[in-house]
């Protein structure tokens, strides 16, 4: 297989900001992520961008953003989901043979269409949708209580997941809700949504845009002294809400495994030295925990607990602040993916130390029903 | 470079489908695809699929329905990029083996206009023009173009605006789109899983139609149909593996994009001043046919299967695809050339013309270029022997161009 390396990146802020539009957000990641990968856009042989409809509040979303993202008269095609399901697909175009060069740009604007409500879009429309009890939170809520009862983790290990994320997030120039004094009582007092969630514990809808330049082992060294390798990827899809169970993120477990296969990662608490996860919510950095194998099963709660999973920890977990420190929903996972370059190249803002490989993680759908996971190294 | 083979292929029944849901509708074609193959369903490693969920109403339907189409616990991509989606996950698919990621992949797409209040067909530009109008307004921008045609009926007019160019630039007349949209209600007669069938229509018989934006008829106008087609592709080691005989060989994809066509003047700067240039699809067609090794596509190809909801489409992309000059499709209808029987058949499964489930019309394009090379096309089989074949699909503001060449033979064999 041929083996593809991240040369390039940008994020833009993560904020609210009804004035700037999605094709001069996605312009400016485009254009900043080639400068920072030392490509032209002639360079580029191929483009691929991700969003949504339903999010973006319109039908062809990318068809107005061909010229912003620097795809006009290339080949391109446009991922509809997180981020960094576009930088897959742009590594399978290079993995194929067929292309050298690509650029993944994704985006979302939250002030168009509030992401909450889009997710009730997501459920079965002939029941689910019609009983009007289910939503994105409501069904993280339910997700949380089984989780909480499988592994004995209860609200404060939720909210201290939450501490340590804001807390991160405060070096973060891109993040959007950085609390630096912000403690385990204010999290738990903070407005209930649906219980367990408090406000807190939810990560916060904002516009966010990001880019990433790939490039085939066989031209990554002309434009970049320091690429960063993909050594391993996983992805897999669970089944619907009620036909999968809730309260495990199997189809994670399943990713990561892959993941770990194709990296030749045994122990991946040992051999990872850094971790950039999408939770959604609170809980599902525990579960994510769990199924990555950084613990046994029911022994997320201990990694928080014990403060393995800080900065400084053994193994660091969202040293640059997580999905809960600002959630531009299709650009979420990119961005993990891009704090991951950040660390293998030495770049980022709370940097770990000797960092050389590095897990990033996307998720998709209603509980994190889909997952893919791309390991990271400085080496080939 | 890994050589990728489609080793079954699959399609619902097309048309009105109140019988069916949307999960029904899909695993109908995903199952006749693995029964196709005859595969088991444990050998398929991931999946590609991809609809224009605007349409159909849910956001994101696969995740609905993973179950039903086998699909929990297994990778699963997915693309949107409006009328070329079919299209666009037939590349996926094929993609995601190239890489040598899998082996075997299934790659689905399909729509359900039944589902929603209005036909997505009519309405699926609407969206995006009433987003963006909202948007221009507030901007305070020149709203000329969306004057003149983004408003004026979406889909149909903005093919009737191309309709008009074409007409200018080629000398074509109404005359020849009648002829047409008469040739594919004629073959989709001979599909099965077609939706507008009219054996033995004739052009006097479109032209009988009301006239509904100039120059397109009412029989000029695709139908809007509910239905999924679905193809598996697997690599040369799994074909080899599962003993399958009889395949499609893909030889060359491109999808070049162009900018949309009703700001390209006023907002982009871009200058898409003739909608019937189509850039994208000469340079597609181009980088796919150098890709497969094809030199001289009017001679080595030897059916397309072409993306034309509208009839003055085929004419056009058969120039843009390099099969006759530039304004000279027409003399080739007159003569015939054209038909199922002709020397360059366009179309014989009855095209989009006749069915077309937006998410389903250009993966559908890429199953009957393969049932072709496979002889597995029934009544609508060419009378010749197929090498090679063209799937084509274009999408969103007529920008988007998907072009897959399929052979029976693996390239440089």
């Amino acid at each position: 297989m041929r083996r593809v390396a991240i040369i390039g990146y940008a994020v833009s802020r993560l904020e609210w900001d009804a004035e700037k539009t999605r094709e001069e957000a996605v312009f400016e990641v485009a254009k900043g992520a080639m400068r920072n990968a030392g490509v032209e856009r002639e360079d580029i042989d191929t483009v691929i961008s991700a969003s949504t409809d339903f999010l973006d509040g319109r039908t062809i979303s990318s068809c107005m953003l061909i010229g912003a993202s620097g795809a006009y008269l290339k080949d391109e095609s446009k991922a509809e989901e997180d981020g960094m399901y576009a930088a897959l697909y742009a590594a399978q175009r290079i993995m194929s043979g067929v292309h050298d060069v690509a650029l993944a740009v994704s985006h979302t604007h939250s002030w168009i269409f509030n992401p909450h409500q889009v997710t009730q879009y997501m459920l079965e429309p002939w029941f689910d949708r019609q009983n009007d009890l289910l939503n994105e939170i409501t069904l993280a809520a339910l997700q949380a209580r089984l989780y909480m009862s499988r592994s004995g983790a209860d609200e404060t290990h939720l909210a201290q997941v939450c501490v340590k994320n804001l807390r991160n997030a405060v070096k973060n120039p891109n993040a959007f809700r950085k609390m630096p004094d912000v403690t385990v009582e204010e999290v738990l007092e903070s407005k209930l949504y649906s219980s367990p969630l408090t406000e807190l514990m939810i990560s916060p809808p904002c516009d966010g845009a990001a880019a990433v330049v790939l490039a085939s082992e066989d031209v990554a060294e002309e434009f970049c002294d320091e690429p960063v390798w993909i050594r391993g990827i996983g992805n897999a899809c669970d089944r619907y809400l009620r036909d999968r169970d809730l309260g495990r993120l199997n189809s994670l477990r399943i990713a990561a495994e892959r993941a770990y296969r194709t990296a030749g990662i045994e122990d991946p608490f040992r051999q990872i030295d850094v971790a950039e996860v999408s939770e959604r919510f609170a809980h599902q950095e525990l579960m994510a925990y769990e199924a990555l194998c950084f613990c046994r099963e029911g022994m997320g709660k201990v990694l928080i607990e014990e403060g393995m999973t800080e900065v400084y920890g053994d193994m660091p977990v969202n040293p640059s602040g997580g999905a809960l420190a600002g959630d531009a929903v299709c650009a979420t996972g990119m961005i993990r993916l891009i704090e991951a370059v950040k660390q293998i190249r030495g770049e980022a803002e709370n940097q770990v130390e000797e960092c050389r490989t590095a897990l990033a993680h996307a998720q998709w759908g209603l509980c994190a029903q889909k997952n893919l996971v791309f390991i990271l190294g400085d080496r080939r | 470079m890994r050589r990728v083979a489609i080793i079954g292929c699959g399609q619902s029944k097309h048309g009105r489908r109140t019988d069916v849901n949307q999960a029904e509708l899909v695993a109908e074609a995903v199952w006749a695809a693995i029964e196709d193959a005859n595969i088991g369903v444990e050998d398929i490693e991931a999946y590609a699929v991809g609809n224009m969920q605007g349409f159909g109403g849910i956001c994101q339907p696969d995740l609905v329905f993973a179950d039903y189409i086998a699909a929990g616990g297994k990778p699963m991509q997915r693309v949107a990029t409006g009328g070329t989606v079919g299209g666009s996950t037939a590349h996926l698919g094929y993609y995601e083996v190239a890489s040598g990621m899998y082996d075997v992949v299934l790659a689905v797409s399909w729509e359900k206009h039944s589902d929603s209040a209005e036909p997505g067909a009519t309405t699926g530009l609407l969206h995006v023009a009433f987003a963006n109008l909202s948007y221009m307004m507030k901007i305070g921008m020149d709203m000329r173009s969306f004057a003149i045609m983004g408003l004026a009926g979406a889909a149909a007019g903005i093919s009737a605006y191309q309709a008009a160019f074409y007409m200018a630039r080629s000398g074509c007349r109404i005359e020849h789109f009648d002829m047409v949209a008469a040739k594919a209600r004629r073959n989709a007669a001979k599909n099965r899983y077609a939706h507008l069938k009219w054996p033995g229509c004739t052009a006097e018989d479109i032209a009988k139609t009301e006239m509904l934006i100039w120059p397109l008829r009412f029989g000029h106008v695709c139908p809007a149909s509910d239905g999924a087609s679905c193809v598996i592709y697997a690599s040369e080691d799994a074909v080899r593996r599962l003993g399958i005989k009889e395949v499609a060989w893909v030889k060359g994809v491109a999808a070049y994009a162009d900018e949309e066509a009703d700001q390209g003047e006023s907002y982009q700067g871009t200058a898409v001043v003739d909608y019937s240039d189509q850039t994208g699809a000469i340079l597609s067609a181009r980088k796919a046919y150098r890709r497969a090794g094809i030199k001289d596509p009017r001679k080595e190809i030897d059916v397309a299967e072409i993306y034309a909801p509208f009839p003055h489409q085929e004419l056009m992309f058969s120039e843009r695809l390099g099969f006759f000059d530039d304004g000279t499709a027409w003399k080739a209808l007159e003569e015939g050339v054209t038909e199922i029987d002709g020397d360059f058949p366009i179309c014989p499964s009855g095209g989009v013309n006749a069915t077309n489930a937006i998410g389903s019309s250009g993966m559908q394009r890429v199953v009957e270029a393969a049932l072709q090379i496979m002889g597995k096309a029934e009544d609508h089989q060419v009378p010749k022997d197929v090498k090679n074949a063209v799937a084509h699909a274009w999408g969103g503001q007529v920008q988007f161009n998907t072009v897959m060449v399929l052979g029976d033979r693996p390239k440089g064999w």
